[in-house]
């Protein structure tokens, strides 16, 4: 089991990437594991001193050096607090904590990612890892959903990765909004109606999903209607954590922890579960 | 076969004795008549007939709130420093010490809380037999769960039959061998009997979300929290952190919590997952009867009845349980 | 680093929940460090608005012309605006008789021919200006108090509680006033946060925190009703500190 004694961080940069979230630099002790050893979809905690812990999942590289790169959206108690942070402060992380995507499982297969709104952090996570080793995989396609354009978060990089023809992406916003020009393909449609027009092989292939609860009941029943089968969907839940060592009792989803059996689940771990997708 | 045999009219000398192993603390009932466990001063006679004490013996080893963390800016977040006297704690029925055997099993495992487990270690326990009365459910549900105690002693004829059951028992049973008496005659029936027994690893349903039962829980339910807060082995917590003055300092708390509060399962931004009070029912219930995590499958209710006893609207899940669990009649 | 610039009114009220922060002699040099309490009429004089605060304190609640005006000019400079205590949360005492006519009780007062002040019935602060923050209480915990400020001075708003005062009285192993002693204690309906303070000292509960989240009247209700409490007996106990509750 990871400590959860957190150690000190100092936050290095902030760069805003929409209205609402920002791009926040951290830096630790070189070599200590909340930095080094996690897999995409882990999560550790961010402790802001005098204000509280939240679990953040990992948004970059496992480093070496130290650096955490977390993506933060100012709607909590603890992350409105990050907004009035500055480069040098001070801050503490615990972790990695929880189970991530199942990497090795993935070999050998096309992935889908389906990112909706700051889900896009935890699969930028993935991205990287998998691009990172492109070759143990076939085709990446990435479905990103967003509010609107402003708020499609990491788009340059992902336009550049499509450039260089390393993913497939597929772009979709609720509203369009008064940008008068918008990211190439991205088209005025929800997730759900994105998949549909998707071709895939879902005999070869696994989905990772991470975004608003409310659209995993639809993305997971047209990917089964695909063909795809329950144990190569894998979502992220978002649950309230308030420990992440499986002891506050808050995060159970059914009888399962979110924080220590999670918060990546295959759509087989959740069958039958009670308001595991909502 | 021999036993172990304290005469009634040597307690008050074996209390005495005990004091000298740590803080001596025991079911006392209070002028308002409650019973509460707490500091058994010399004269005061433990009340070992109440079935229940209002607040379970958890409260000596999860306050019901305290600092898990301290922080300066030099130091960043260090663990508190807490010296744990050795602590004697006499009379504890069967629940109770399965009560304790569960919250180990939650906060003693790969890493050990530090608080729970310094307390703990420092705790001794004495356990006291009892008879169940219509409130308790013990006997309903045959539980894995040991009731584990360093001495435990069962009432007999003019006094009690004294067990050892652990190295620091037998240390103790030597301690007080001048008051004890050796007397042929057979140990008691334990009333520990409804604890310690396999249960089937069969997967069971689902809870079936359209029993009526949820909602008129939910419907009678105050939402006031004693439910949780008087049960042996509700261990949520809460956690909130505290700036200091100087604003260089903060301390991180944890406090008892309950699944029936709105705010235990919301998140950043105000969504829950559990937005009515029938869901968190749900959530309550799975808890209490089937366990979250590593420990599914172990029912976490030791039958102790307080929660029936202090819910204001008499809110009763035995009828349920004894529909959807594994019920032992006996 | 800069010291939060802070505001302290009080509106139609006792000045009580203001005397409570000057009652936390032992901290006040400490704050001092920090928070720079520009506007505070009643520690300080003179008095004026002056430039944008990081957070304006208000207490009491609007029940006068000249209050809305200071509300909204406190409103219009402050980052934060942070309700203190009951009276500028539900209303409080002060609009225990908003259910009568107001001329009526400007006679009661005053007598016939007395000329008062204009006044209107007594409201929240939330009827007229948006808040941030409520710390409630008669007066706020000294506790509840500090932790908003040093919270804010970390960029905080107060966490908000959602528990009753039952909740903190169990947690004392307090004996049940209302279910075992037949006193009719408002902890069911009434927020937690005050430790249980009255009923520790086996007094009940006067509801002076103001309403708990989803607190189930009905059930409640019943248990007055089984108890031998008049509805009307409960309802006016509870509306002295809130007189927003129906039923």
């Amino acid at each position: 089991m990871v400590s959860a004694l957190p150690v000190p961080a100092v936050i290095k940069s902030i760069r805003p990437l929409t209205t609402d979230t920002s791009l926040f630099m951290l830096h630790t002790e070189p070599g200590h594991p909340v930095a080094s050893s996690f897999l995409p979809g882990q999560f550790l905690e961010l402790s802001l001193p005098g204000v509280g812990a939240i679990p953040v999942s990992y948004c970059g590289y496992p480093s070496a050096d130290g650096s955490i790169e977390l993506c933060i959206r100012h709607v909590g108690h603890v992350t409105a607090s990050l907004k009035v942070a500055l480069p040098g402060d001070a801050v503490g992380v615990s972790g990695p904590f929880g189970r991530g995507f199942p990497l090795l499982s993935f070999a050998g297969q096309d992935l889908l990612l389906i990112a909706g709104g700051l889900g896009m952090a935890p699969l930028r996570s993935l991205l990287l890892e998998l691009l990172k080793h492109s070759e143990l995989f076939g085709r990446l396609i990435l479905l990103y959903g967003a509010r609107e354009t402003g708020a499609l978060l990491f788009l340059e990089e992902l336009l550049e990765f499509k450039k260089r023809g390393a993913i497939e992406l597929h772009l979709g916003v609720d509203h369009p909004d008064f940008c008068l020009v918008g990211p190439p393909d991205c088209r005025v449609a929800l997730l759900p109606a994105l998949l549909d027009r998707l071709d895939i092989d879902p005999g070869r292939s696994s989905a990772a999903i991470c975004g608003p609860p409310v659209v995993y009941p639809q993305l997971v029943s047209s990917l089964r209607l695909q063909g795809m089968s329950d144990d190569r969907i894998h979502l992220s839940l978002e649950r309230r954590m308030k420990c992440g060592v499986g002891r506050c009792g808050h995060c159970a989803v059914g009888t399962l922890l979110c924080c220590v059996d999670g918060p990546v689940f295959s759509n087989e771990d959740l069958a039958g579960i009670e308001g595991a997708l909502t | 076969m021999a036993i172990h045999f304290i005469a009634d009219h040597n307690l008050e000398a074996l209390l005495e004795r005990l004091r000298r192993y740590g803080e001596l603390h025991a079911p006392v009932r209070g002028d308002d008549g409650v019973v509460r466990f707490s500091l058994l001063i010399p004269g005061i006679i433990p009340d070992l007939t109440a079935l229940r004490t209002l607040l379970p013996p958890k409260k000596y080893l999860l306050h019901p709130r305290e600092t898990i963390l301290s922080y300066t800016s030099e130091a960043g977040y260090q663990l508190p420093v807490e010296i744990s006297p050795p602590l004697i704690m006499f009379g504890l029925h069967p629940c109770d010490l399965a009560g304790i055997n569960y919250l180990d099993r939650i906060f003693l495992g790969d890493e050990p809380d530090p608080l729970y487990a310094a307390r703990r270690s420092a705790t001794t326990l004495i356990g006291v037999a009892c008879t169940p009365d219509e409130l308790c459910s013990c006997q309903q549900i045959l539980s894995p769960l040991k009731a584990l105690s360093d001495l435990f002693l069962s009432n007999v004829e003019g006094g009690f039959a004294v067990a050892s059951g652990s190295p620091r028992g037998d240390e103790l049973l030597e301690g007080i061998k001048d008051i004890l008496e050796e007397q042929e005659g057979d140990m008691p029936e334990d009333s520990r009997r409804f604890f310690g027994h396999a249960v089937s690893e069969q997967p069971r349903h689902e809870l079936d979300v359209t029993l009526p039962e949820w909602q008129e829980y939910a419907d009678k339910c105050l939402g006031c929290g004693a439910c949780s807060i008087c049960c042996p082995t509700c261990y949520c917590f809460d956690v909130l952190e505290f700036s200091g003055l100087d604003g260089r300092s903060a301390v991180r708390v944890r406090q008892w919590d309950n699944c029936l509060f709105k705010s235990h399962a919301q998140v950043a931004g105000g969504m829950s997952f559990r937005k009515d009070r029938a869901e968190r029912f749900r959530y309550r219930y799975l808890h209490k009867y089937r366990s979250f995590g590593t420990l599914h499958g172990i029912p976490s209710c030791v039958g102790c009845g307080r929660c029936r006893v202090v819910c204001p609207t008499g809110i009763d899940l035995r009828p349920l349980a004894e529909r959807l669990e594994e019920v032992h009649h006996g | 680093m800069r010291k939060l610039r802070v505001a302290i009114a009080g509106l139609t009220a006792c000045s009580g929940c203001q005397l409570s922060l000057l009652n936390c002699e032992d901290e006040l040099p400490g704050l001092l460090e920090q928070f720079e309490f520009h506007f505070f009429p009643m520690a300080c004089s003179p008095a004026l608005l002056e430039g944008d605060y990081d957070a304006a304190l208000v207490e009491g609640c609007v029940s006068m012309p000249h209050e809305i005006a200071l509300l909204q000019e406190l409103r219009r400079r402050s980052k934060y605006l942070i309700v203190l205590g009951t009276c500028a949360a539900c209303g409080g005492v002060a609009a225990l008789r908003n259910s009568d006519e107001r001329e009526l009780l400007r006679r009661m007062v005053y007598g016939q021919n007395a000329v008062a002040a204009e006044t209107f019935n007594p409201q929240p602060l939330q009827s007229v200006v948006p808040v941030d923050a409520v710390v409630t209480g008669c007066p706020p915990e000294k506790d509840e108090l500090l932790r908003m400020l040093t919270g804010l001075v970390r960029g905080a708003l107060p966490v908000s509680i959602d528990y009753p005062v039952c909740t903190e009285c169990r947690m004392h192993e307090n004996l049940c006033l209302l279910t075992e002693r037949n006193v009719l204690c408002l902890g069911p309906l009434t927020l937690g946060g005050c430790g249980a303070r009255c009923p520790s000292m086996s007094v009940p509960c006067e509801g002076c925190r103001g309403p708990v989240p989803e607190a189930n009247l009905k059930e409640t209700f019943e248990i007055y009703n089984q108890k031998g409490f008049e509805r009307q007996t409960v309802l006016e106990r509870l509306r002295r500190f809130c007189p927003e509750w129906k039923l």
